[in-house]
């Protein structure tokens, strides 16, 4: 497809940012225009890594899952989780894959809060693995336009 | 919103009973209000045969917002503090009846002249006086926590909590808001939600008046290093201050100047020092802490309602999408950074 839907949103942005928004009245609008444009070049980011970002953290939280069906040694919650780390991503659309990492997030807290309460080495040596995953996670949704 | 301001003259007008010839001119909003539209003008009136002018601004209920607040308790809180040693716009007139204006609405002076934008603030000609600014800044907050409520009138428009449950209280909510509005999950608030709930803070020995979001980009300044008034109390309300003050050191309000710089204007230590000085009260670390990371569920609860009101189409001013995506991810490298695990 080209151009380049990136390169169409960096156009885009451009033309907001620079042509339209200085020729907007009052000056809420302007600021609002600019904020779009703004927002623009942030799509235009994750449009670049929405597949790969999402691809990437499914795998790494299935992996911990294997680790946890190791640390939780019965009931439901093993049982999803070993049922949960056996599967994998055929679709790789991006609302498919979005839902299948809310699913894998959602069943990572419980994961964790269930760690939590193990005092084991292996246990512990998990939770290490679990917020090392989640500082990952930030940085795969960080924004360059993000002060911090 | 040229057709507010014959409605806001037809208003001002039945407030201003011995004015005559009540104008209002210059309707002009301001960009970034998350919580309330927030607009200047200038009204104009003849009375007892001179005329007059004066710098308004209205504070109106929007359809959404990032905040959820009672406009009455934010009223109140301007007027508890004006005029005080913390320095606010004097409040005018609080209407709830959405008749005259579509939504419930204030209006206060505006203080004309003066910068609150924290882009401004660290560049020229703001930034040579950003020590000024930082004493002041805490020092101010020293104020409103030494404050007593009950002195103020602030006891009977603020709800009460006995001062042991305070956190609770505030917990509670900003879980409920999390809860109520992510469209994702938030392993990592969810981690310091089980670990706030596991050690409360102790108890402040009574309640003080908390602001609720005290930071470097909701005060006015000038290029002198002074500041002119705090703004923005609509989630003001009775609390623990350390609230206020773990709020104000968060990380993601340090606007890109260092994390060794709280508000982006000074070290830790030294707010912290400024604080103490000005309260008279001295800060437990292990309690502070705890305030530290409530923030952060508190900051969290805030983008994902934003968020949230953005993509249901309740609001779609751009401050709130781009608030939940950056301040969102922020918020939760703020976190990562206050539990050692940003490094």
């Amino acid at each position: 497809m080209k151009p380049d839907p990136t390169r169409v949103l960096e156009h885009t942005m451009v033309a907001l940012m620079g042509e339209i928004a200085p020729a907007v009245q009052p000056a809420y609008r302007q600021s609002s225009v600019s904020a779009l444009g703004a927002m623009l070049l942030c799509v235009r980011e994750e449009f670049d890594r929405a597949v790969a970002r999402r691809v990437e953290e499914n795998a790494a939280i299935r992996s911990l899952f294997v680790g946890g069906g190791r640390v939780i040694q019965e009931g439901s919650l093993r049982d999803r989780l070993l049922v949960a780390a056996d599967e994998t991503d055929p679709d790789l659309h991006v609302p498919a894959l979005e839902a299948r990492n809310q699913q894998l997030r959602a069943l990572l807290v419980e994961l964790h809060a269930a760690v939590e309460a193990v005092e084991t080495p292996e246990a512990r040596a998990l939770d290490e693995a679990i917020w090392a995953e989640l500082r990952a996670e930030t940085d795969r949704r960080r924004l360059t336009l993000q002060a911090f | 919103m040229s057709d507010l301001t014959p409605r806001l003259a037809d208003y001002l007008a039945k407030q201003m009973p011995h004015a005559s010839d009540v104008r209002v001119r210059d309707l002009d909003r301001i960009f970034g209000g998350a919580s309330r539209e927030t607009s200047r003008f200038v009204m104009s009136w003849t009375e007892s045969g001179e005329t007059h002018e004066r710098r308004l601004i209205l504070r109106r209920d929007p359809p959404g917002s990032l905040i959820d607040t009672d406009r009455k308790i934010e009223f109140a809180a301007y007027r508890a503090f004006h005029p005080t040693d913390v320095p606010v716009p004097e409040p005018l007139w609080l209407e709830e009846n959405p008749a005259h204006l579509d939504y419930p609405f204030f209006i206060m002076e505006e203080l004309a002249g003066f910068e609150a934008s924290p882009q401004a603030l660290f560049a020229p000609p703001f930034n040579a006086h950003l020590d000024a600014i930082a004493q002041r800044k805490w020092t101010i907050l020293g104020e409103i926590s030494k404050a007593d409520p009950a002195a103020l009138g602030l006891d009977t428009v603020m709800p009460l909590v006995e001062p042991g449950e305070a956190w609770r209280r505030e917990l509670d909510y900003w879980e409920g808001e999390l809860r109520g509005h992510a469209q994702e999950p938030q392993p990592i608030i969810e981690a310091v939600l089980r670990q706030l709930r596991r050690s409360p803070p102790p108890p402040p020995e009574r309640l003080h008046v908390v602001h609720g979001d005290y930071r470097t980009g909701n005060f006015l300044f000038d290029g002198a290093g002074k500041i002119h008034a705090i703004l923005d109390w609509e989630m003001a309300h009775l609390g623990d201050p350390l609230e206020d003050l773990a709020w104000g050191i968060n990380p993601v309000w340090q606007w890109g100047q260092g994390l060794d710089r709280v508000g982006g204007l000074t070290n830790r230590a030294q707010a912290i020092a400024w604080w103490e000085a000005a309260s008279g009260l001295r800060v437990d670390p292990d309690a502070l802490r705890w305030w530290e990371l409530f923030s952060c569920v508190k900051g969290q609860g805030i983008w994902v309602s934003g968020g949230a009101e953005y993509a249901d189409g309740q609001n779609q001013d751009p401050v709130l999408g781009m608030s939940s995506w950056m301040m969102g991810n922020a918020q939760d490298r703020a976190t990562l950074h206050l539990l050692g695990r940003l490094t």
